[in-house]
């Protein structure tokens, strides 16, 4: 039975055992199979918000709002939704009556619904898929170490989930709360900025759920790795592809596809004839399937990789794929195959045709490319036609020779407008009027490290039609071929063990916080930046965990011995660990570590008690999202998500394009009032963290924010000191002197870093510091309308 | 293209209609000679020679406050300028709101002047100050056409450039 949410509170209850028992409330909360044994789901304490609907959550958002107010940037003045329009919002009301602020929020909503959707029916498919194959029955056993396996489920939900019946139903909530999300957005519904924001946040903890629900199906059903900190080293780059074989590149989110060549290939004992590798989170999720599938790299790679023409077949699946992707494909003759009804690409669906008919149609032209929705089909024809077609393209896989590119990039006018429509205005038309005269240096550089990540928005805009990507491809062919990397296989859940070790020393402040390098591959100036923060906080004893090209661009960097970071660092989750814990999806488990902490550390209850552990969350554990190059929408749910549950990120100057962040205010210190839980005392807080969203210019910038947005209310003397001392350190490093806010952060003396203990004073004395009282549970909760 | 100094530098930005209003050195000039509270916001794409020392003569031929973003700090404290230093979004978030108390406690200001921000998180907080911030005027001089902006300079090469921000600092 899918339950239906429970109606709508306004406000969200008080949390009380005897509450609910004296008013013998019964929540519906699904089928439940219990095992002898085991304590019956029902003794487990309800809390006040199981399967909360669209507004009971609503005053937790909004003493969010009102601390880290929203920061509107918008980047249309006009609204183009319906046909009153087009309405210019700029100081103007709309003709349905919205300001500039409702529809910038209202924007921010539609984003983090779209990204949701996309994690939504990613897991859903996964799910249709994983249920036909091994029944509703089939059990989550994340292995002995993870007894808390759903720690966002448990959470928003109130039930620990079983089996995959069990995730389906969860599934189901998440796409009815879609459902009343999105149409908050159409014309003539939300009108009020806040209204929106709220609902953006709680699309993006439905985001959370989806994702929880995806990853844990393919990890249980597809026996990836259960929080396996010593998951194997995976080959990574363009180098690793041995481009003699056939090749079949996976590009996308989907495991399905890929996990099936991968079968294939072993069932008919070809397992070395081939080379299947990926772009994007399909990398990293075929290979948590099958350790011998290569990873391309990140998004960024896309265009540059097809142009190369290594691939002989493209299987295309889900999000984030380049739309013209068969256009691309048929210059270089490689066949495309789409496999999800989220892209068909105009293809005929040949799902129901035998394989050996597809693979001849294939090869004879007799269709552009096919649409096969059959996952265990696609790796049948995939593997056929790759082998047939690789020996006919052995000439393709070459690029124009440095002679041929010298002589195009003669044809330049230096118009000037490739530089100017370049995402990050980048000199490609330097490098170009270089390349005519012979030297290659300034393709070069934008080849490397991806600091252009191959849009094609250049090649749209030249009048001589000059293939500049094919160019940079081609003068990238040198160093592509060296470039052998490898990233450590994603490793899923963190284990409760693991928690146990390190929720005290995070929660005082003896580690200094948890980072989390996660997101697209939109950097401002190339992956190696990502690479150089993952390292800067390793070396400083922080937690680095990564997912997706995030994941991918933290591999792509040897250190001074030759290592990858991933070689060199543990995977486990303690201090300078590096931790890959997988793909878009396995977001999911970055918050559910934090979750776990409340929980498993503090023995905070889950079950439908979302606003208390966001509420520890937000002023206890020191953790800190870094999306340096989102850009999706995806990305967009992802990071509203984390806020929601009160965890800061940092994204990239090109994320300001999201038109929202929410940024606190120092010099208003009414917003930072807390209630100490202890004594029942409203005080005076500290600014700490900061912000919820922020977008840092550079990475100096990104740095030095995220080292400061660690700092919790919470840290003891010791965990303030070593926080500081990081933030004090990262601040003169990058901007030259003592952090001009520093006293904010300095509770008393025994806060003040002993290295740095003569010039924190000096400042203290400049401002009036006085020492103030510290909370000894600080948090929002009876606070506001409460 | 005839008129591609006055189309934004990166050219989909455009928001809407209104459009950033073309100045010349002596136009921003007048511009600054006309504030009472003027502002001199310094990104991090002139911390360099010889566009560290035209920012700086700029800033103390008009005796402009300055508050650098990102890490432009270092370089113009080094300089003598005394900065300030906030992210390009927090100076933006406070530059909003009419009740800010400044970087001196008298207040906020009547005009921002922009040179050296990224250029898109740069038009990003430009839309931010049009929409929201109309007790304040906002110009940019940098080399690029910056629609989001009430008054800009046009694209230019790095020529024209150097001598536009001449004209505007010591001894121009």
């Amino acid at each position: 039975m899918i339950v239906v949410a429970p109606e709508q509170n306004s406000k969200a209850k008080k949390f009380k055992d005897d509450f609910w028992k004296s008013k013998d409330i019964k929540i519906s909360i699904g089928d439940i199979v219990e095992k002898e044994g085991e304590i019956p789901e029902s003794d487990t304490p309800m809390g006040p918000t199981p399967k909360p609907h669209v507004t009971d959550l609503r005053s937790w958002d909004m003493k969010l709002l009102s601390r880290y107010e929203p920061f509107y940037a918008p980047f249309c003045d006009m609204c183009c939704l319906c046909t009153f329009g087009k309405c210019d919002l700029l100081n103007k009301k709309g003709a349905c009556g919205i300001d500039s602020e409702a529809q910038q929020a209202r924007i921010v909503l539609l984003a983090c619904n779209i990204g949701t959707a996309a994690h939504a029916g990613h897991a859903r498919h996964l799910l249709h898929h994983l249920i036909g194959e091994l029944g509703e029955d089939y059990p989550l056993d994340l292995g002995l170490n993870i007894d808390i396996e759903a720690p966002i489920t448990r959470t928003l939900i109130g039930k620990k989930p079983q089996n995959l019946r069990d995730l389906s139903e969860t599934l189901s909530y998440v796409e009815q709360q879609l459902s009343h999300l999105l149409s908050a957005c159409h014309t003539g519904q939300e009108g009020n900025n806040l209204d929106f924001e709220s609902k953006a946040l709680h699309s993006g903890v439905m985001d959370d759920l989806a994702r929880e629900v995806g990853d844990i199906a393919q990890i249980v059903a597809m026996n990836m790795p259960k929080g396996d900190g010593d998951a194997p080293l995976v080959e990574m780059g363009v180098g690793t592809i041995d481009s003699k074989k056939p090749v079949v590149l996976c590009i996308g989110h989907n495991v399905l596809p890929g996990s099936n060549i991968m079968d294939y290939l072993d069932e008919t004992g070809q397992e070395e004839d081939l080379e299947v590798c990926g772009i994007c989170c399909a990398a990293i999720d075929i290979s948590r399937y099958n350790d011998r599938a290569k990873v391309v790299g990140p998004l960024s790679r896309q265009l540059k990789f097809i142009r190369s023409g290594v691939a002989d077949v493209i299987i295309v699946d889900e999000q984030c794929i380049r739309t013209d992707v068969l256009e691309e494909a048929q210059k270089k003759n490689t066949a495309v195959i789409a496999t999800t009804d989220k892209m068909c690409l105009g293809l005929p669906d040949m799902t129901d045709e035998d394989p050996d008919l597809i693979v001849s149609k294939l090869l004879n032209k007799d269709i552009e490319g096919a649409l096969i929705l059959d996952p265990e089909k696609v790796g049948e024809v995939s593997v056929k036609v790759a082998k047939i077609l690789a020996p006919e393209r052995e000439k393709l896989k070459l690029l124009p020779e440095l002679d041929e590119v010298q002589a195009m990039a003669v044809e330049c006018t230096e118009c000037g407008w490739c530089n100017r429509v370049c995402p990050n205005n980048k000199p490609m038309m330097e490098a170009v009027v270089a390349a005519g005269k012979g030297d290659f240096s300034g393709f070069e550089k934008l080849y490397l490290n991806d600091v252009c990540y191959s849009c094609g928005r250049c090649e749209q805009e030249c009048e001589r039609e000059l293939p500049l990507m094919s160019m940079l491809a081609k003068v990238g062919e040198r160093s592509a071929k060296t470039e052998k990397f490898n990233i450590r296989a994603g490793r899923g859940p963190v284990q409760d063990v693991e928690v146990r070790r390190v929720g005290a020393p995070l929660v005082l402040g003896d580690i200094p916080g948890v980072i989390a390098i996660v997101g697209c591959s939109n950097y401002p100036d190339g992956g190696k930046e990502v690479a150089e923060m993952a390292k800067e906080f390793l070396e400083r004893n922080y937690i680095v965990v990564a997912t997706g090209c995030g994941a991918m661009s933290i591999g792509e960097y040897h250190d001074e011995d030759g290592k990858t970071l991933y070689e060199k660092y543990s995977g486990d989750f303690d201090s300078r660990g590096l931790l890959n814990i997988g793909s878009c999806v396995s977001n999911a488990h970055i918050s559910g570590a934090c979750i776990k902490i409340a929980n498993i550390f503090a023995r905070k209850p889950l079950e439908g008690n979302f606003e208390e552990i966001a509420d520890y969350i937000l002023n206890r554990v020191g953790a800190c999202g870094v999306a340096w190059g989102a850009y999706s929408q995806k990305a967009a749910a992802i990071a509203t998500g984390v806020n929601r549950w009160g965890i800061p990120a940092v994204v990239g100057p090109h994320a300001s394009k999201y038109r929202r962040l929410l940024l606190g205010r120092t010099d208003k210190k009414e917003t930072w009032k807390i209630k100490d839980m202890r004594t029942g005392k409203i005080m005076d807080g500290e600014p700490a963290p900061e912000h919820l969203i922020y977008a840092a210019e550079n990475m100096a910038e990104a740095t030095v924010m995220t080292s400061k947005l660690c700092i919790r209310p919470t840290d003891t003397g010791k965990g303030r000191q070593i926080k500081l001392n990081h933030y004090i350190d990262l601040y003169k490093k990058y901007y030259g002197r003592l952090p001009p806010d520093i006293h904010l952060f300095v509770r008393n003396e025994k806060d003040i870093p002993i290295t740095y203990k003569k010039d924190v004073k000096e400042v203290l004395e400049e401002v009036g510091w006085e020492p103030r009282e510290i909370p000894q549970e600080p948090s929002l909760m009876g606070m506001g309308d409460d | 293209m005839s008129n591609e100094r006055i189309i934004p530098y990166q050219p989909t930005v455009i928001a809407g209609p209104k459009q950033a209003l073309l100045v010349t050195p002596e136009t921003a000039e007048l511009m600054i000679k006309n504030s009472k509270r003027p502002l001199f916001i310094l990104g991090p794409l002139v911390k360099e020679e010889p566009l560290l020392s035209f920012a700086t003569n700029i800033a103390e031929k008009w005796n402009l406050p300055v508050v650098t973003t990102a890490d432009a700090y270092k370089p113009f404290n080094d300089k003598g300028l005394n900065p300030k230093s906030y992210g390009v979004v927090e100076i933006v978030n406070l530059l909003k709101d009419p009740e800010w108390k400044g970087l001196d406690g008298k207040g906020s200001y009547d005009l921002v002047i922009f040179l050296g921000c990224i250029y898109y998180i740069g038009s990003q907080g430009l839309s931010t100050l049009k929409h929201y911030a109309p007790h304040l005027k906002t110009l940019t001089i940098c080399k690029f056409f910056h629609s989001n902006a009430d008054a800009s300079f046009p694209n230019m090469k790095d020529e024209e450039w150097f001598k536009f921000l001449g004209k505007m600092g010591k001894g121009g």
